[in-house]
């Protein structure tokens, strides 16, 4: 059976999500999607498939205190995969009020929706105007910009440039690697939100290098992101000794973790990413012959210290 | 006998058997009286496969969108399937259609027939209801979260679901009652009874087996499971349980006294590469039917160390596996929408 993309809608109640959905759904692409919404729905979806979600978050007996999963996508997902070849992709609005810890999970934790769907990205769909009295407000409105791989900064016509620039630079000091677009009624070219592969990395951690100015701690949020890089191959016992132990101990507290990271004596990147406690890594493809062998790994969390993390990650280098 | 896969044995398909390809997701098959056979698909269409190879199988569009579940309505000449279109379905070989119940943007998966005590019982997400011979609706059994298995007591008088955070026991008669709680932490997808009544096994999230013994609601944890388990099946008698979820199909010992408490399971069938992913017991046999991930079948004995192929590798996982209720028969369906049915009566089991 073919793999079939899923894409996960988020973002605050009144942000623009159900605009995004219902402008995905009637754009000609040619693309079919099953639509699995949640029991609180804004308005109406318009589309031959959709299912109504009612997001249970169970908690899995495996010993881990944070992992917990959505057990009814395990079951829709499953249900959806009878129908197989009645459409191309899934998308799954979640509510404005959902943490996106326990969706995310799900395709790690799942052995079934992992052979059957691939998560493609989490879309987090931010009200430009509301967003920073949210984040204020709201915890969930953090980890939601914090989980995302692609963020439509939305209502821009409602803020002046420089509230924009703001806004934007709070969401960056949260989340590092998300690939953010501006939009008005979440009007954005689909083709840079849907089947983007994000959670496989490559392009997410093509990050400008100074991302984060060591001056800019203008904001206090509770979620940031640690970036950091190296040259020098990494030692790879080392590192997963490093790793296995941080996300252990500090799982909780890091909501996303990623890499592309140079092996010392291995010809292929080391593709890293963990929700939460649950990593995977797998080698994948070869570096360039003349590519910059260039390890990076990305860190999003509480309570994370930067200078702590590096001088941890360098003990790893070979 | 014997076999391995790579041997390319002839199997039991190629050799008594018939077979069809039908493209769609096999949910559910099962044997009807006068020897069809129904199989539930992904389309939402039923097929009725006469037993006779020449005959094209009816047809019969049940549910808009796909059939999740399956099985043999009372009386044994309908088939009842419940939909992702909400509604729980009687149908007849000459596709006569009765709508039993439905309701709107709500899967029906779990469902479970008494013969017994001529009862019907369907999941509708969070609710259980249970519907008399003549369709009514005569009971309402509310959970906190969605139900992913239930099934009747032997005697028909009773109704076990599974959920989050463990099991719950029902009266199978009106509402208004408070259910018997059977508490274990973690996601209950699927439930079975035992033949004798004594045990109830739910499949969990976390691959492994949980069971009451339901007199005093004593635990017994089976596992070691590298998979979900997802078709539990009982040994004539209720002997052994068989499972699915492993290479080798693992049959729980329920004979003697603490049922599979400190026991170890049989593991049968090694030998065969890959993961069982259905199993049917013989209603008389101690044979096994097992279906794996690749899409091949076999069969096996309790205490013979040699399966017996009946379909080789290919046309995808194996999803469904049913026998007829003599024995005689052996349907099967993979989700890529391929049915093969073997004729038994004149096989005998290897020495």
């Amino acid at each position: 059976m073919d793999q079939i993309p899923v894409t996960v809608l988020t973002g605050y109640l009144g942000a623009g999500k159900t605009t995004l959905l219902n402008r995905i759904l009637t754009e000609q692409h040619g693309k079919k999607y099953a639509v699995v919404v949640n029991e609180f729905g804004e308005i109406g979806i318009d589309n031959d498939l959709v299912v109504n979600a009612d997001e249970e978050v169970f908690e899995m007996n495996n010993g881990c205190i944070c992992c917990t999963v959505r057990g009814d996508l395990i079951r829709i997902l499953g249900g959806l995969m009878k129908r197989q070849g009645s459409f191309d992709g899934i998308l799954i609005e979640t509510t404005g009020l959902a943490d996106p810890a326990p969706v995310a999970q799900t395709f790690f934790v799942d052995e079934d929706v992992r052979r059957r769907t691939w998560l493609d990205s989490i879309v987090t769909v931010v009200d430009a105007r509301h967003v920073i009295q949210r984040l204020g407000d709201s915890h969930e409105a953090l980890e939601q910009i914090a989980f995302a791989d692609v963020i439509l900064l939305n209502k821009t016509d409602l803020v002046s440039a420089d509230e924009l620039a703001q806004v934007e630079r709070r969401i960056r000091s949260i989340n590092a690697t998300a690939i953010i677009h501006r939009t008005q009624r979440c009007e954005v070219d689909l083709a840079t939100v849907l089947g983007r592969r994000a959670f496989d990395l490559e392009r997410i951690l093509a990050i400008e290098p100074n991302f984060l100015s060591e001056d800019d701690h203008e904001h206090d949020d509770a979620v940031k992101s640690v970036c950091l890089r190296t040259d020098r191959p990494l030692d790879g016992t080392r590192l997963m000794g490093w790793m296995q132990r941080l996300l252990a101990e500090r799982g909780q507290d890091l909501l996303r973790t990623k890499g592309i990271l140079s092996i010392a004596g291995q010809d292929k990147q080391f593709v890293v990413q963990a929700v939460h406690m649950l990593m995977e890594g797998n080698f994948t493809k070869p570096w360039g012959p003349n590519e910059n062998r260039e390890s990076r790994l990305v860190f999003i969390g509480r309570n994370i210290d930067g200078t702590e993390l590096r001088q941890q990650f360098d003990a790893c280098i070979a | 006998m014997s076999f391995s896969a790579e041997q390319g044995t002839t199997s039991l398909l190629d050799r008594i058997g018939t077979r069809r390809m039908l493209h769609a997701y096999v949910a559910g098959v099962a044997f009807l009286e006068g020897g069809v056979l129904a199989a539930a698909l992904g389309d939402g269409r039923v097929a009725f496969i006469g037993s006779e190879n020449a005959n094209a199988p009816r047809l019969v569009s049940v549910h808009d969108g796909a059939c999740l579940s399956l099985a043999v309505d009372l009386g044994g000449e309908r088939v009842l399937t419940g939909g992702d279109d909400g509604r729980l379905v009687s149908t007849d070989t000459a596709g006569e259609i009765t709508a039993i119940s439905a309701i709107d943007g709500r899967w029906v998966e779990p469902i479970a027939v008494s013969i017994v005590s001529g009862l019907r019982a369907a999941g509708f997400g969070k609710t259980v209801c249970l519907f008399a011979r003549d369709g009514s609706a005569v009971g309402t059994f509310d959970h906190p979260n969605t139900v992913g298995g239930l099934a009747f007591d032997p005697k028909g008088r009773r109704l076990a679901t599974a959920h989050y955070g463990g099991a719950s026991l029902w009266w199978a008669k009106a509402g208004g009652q408070q259910p018997k709680r059977l508490a274990w932490s973690g996601s209950h997808l699927s439930l079975t009874w035992s033949p004798d009544g004594k045990y109830i096994v739910t499949a969990m999230q976390e691959n492994e087996l949980h069971g009451w013994r339901v007199a005093d609601g004593a635990d017994m944890r089976m596992s070691g499971y590298p998979g979900k388990v997802k078709s539990m099946s009982w040994l004539p008698k209720g002997r052994y349980l068989a499972t699915s979820g492993a290479e080798p199909v693992v049959c729980w010992p329920f004979h003697g006294k603490g049922g599979p408490m400190g026991k170890a399971p049989l593991d049968l069938g090694w030998g065969v590469d890959g993961v069982v992913t259905v199993v049917a017991a013989h209603p008389r046999h101690d044979v096994v039917a097992a279906g794996y991930e690749d899409g091949a079948t076999i069969l096996v004995q309790i205490d013979r160390a040699h399966p017996v192929l009946v379909k080789q590798p290919g046309e995808g996982a194996v999803t469904a596996l049913a026998w007829s209720a003599d024995g005689q028969h052996l349907a099967l369906g993979t989700e890529s929408g391929f049915i093969g049915r073997v004729r038994l009566s004149d096989w005998r089991a290897p020495t």
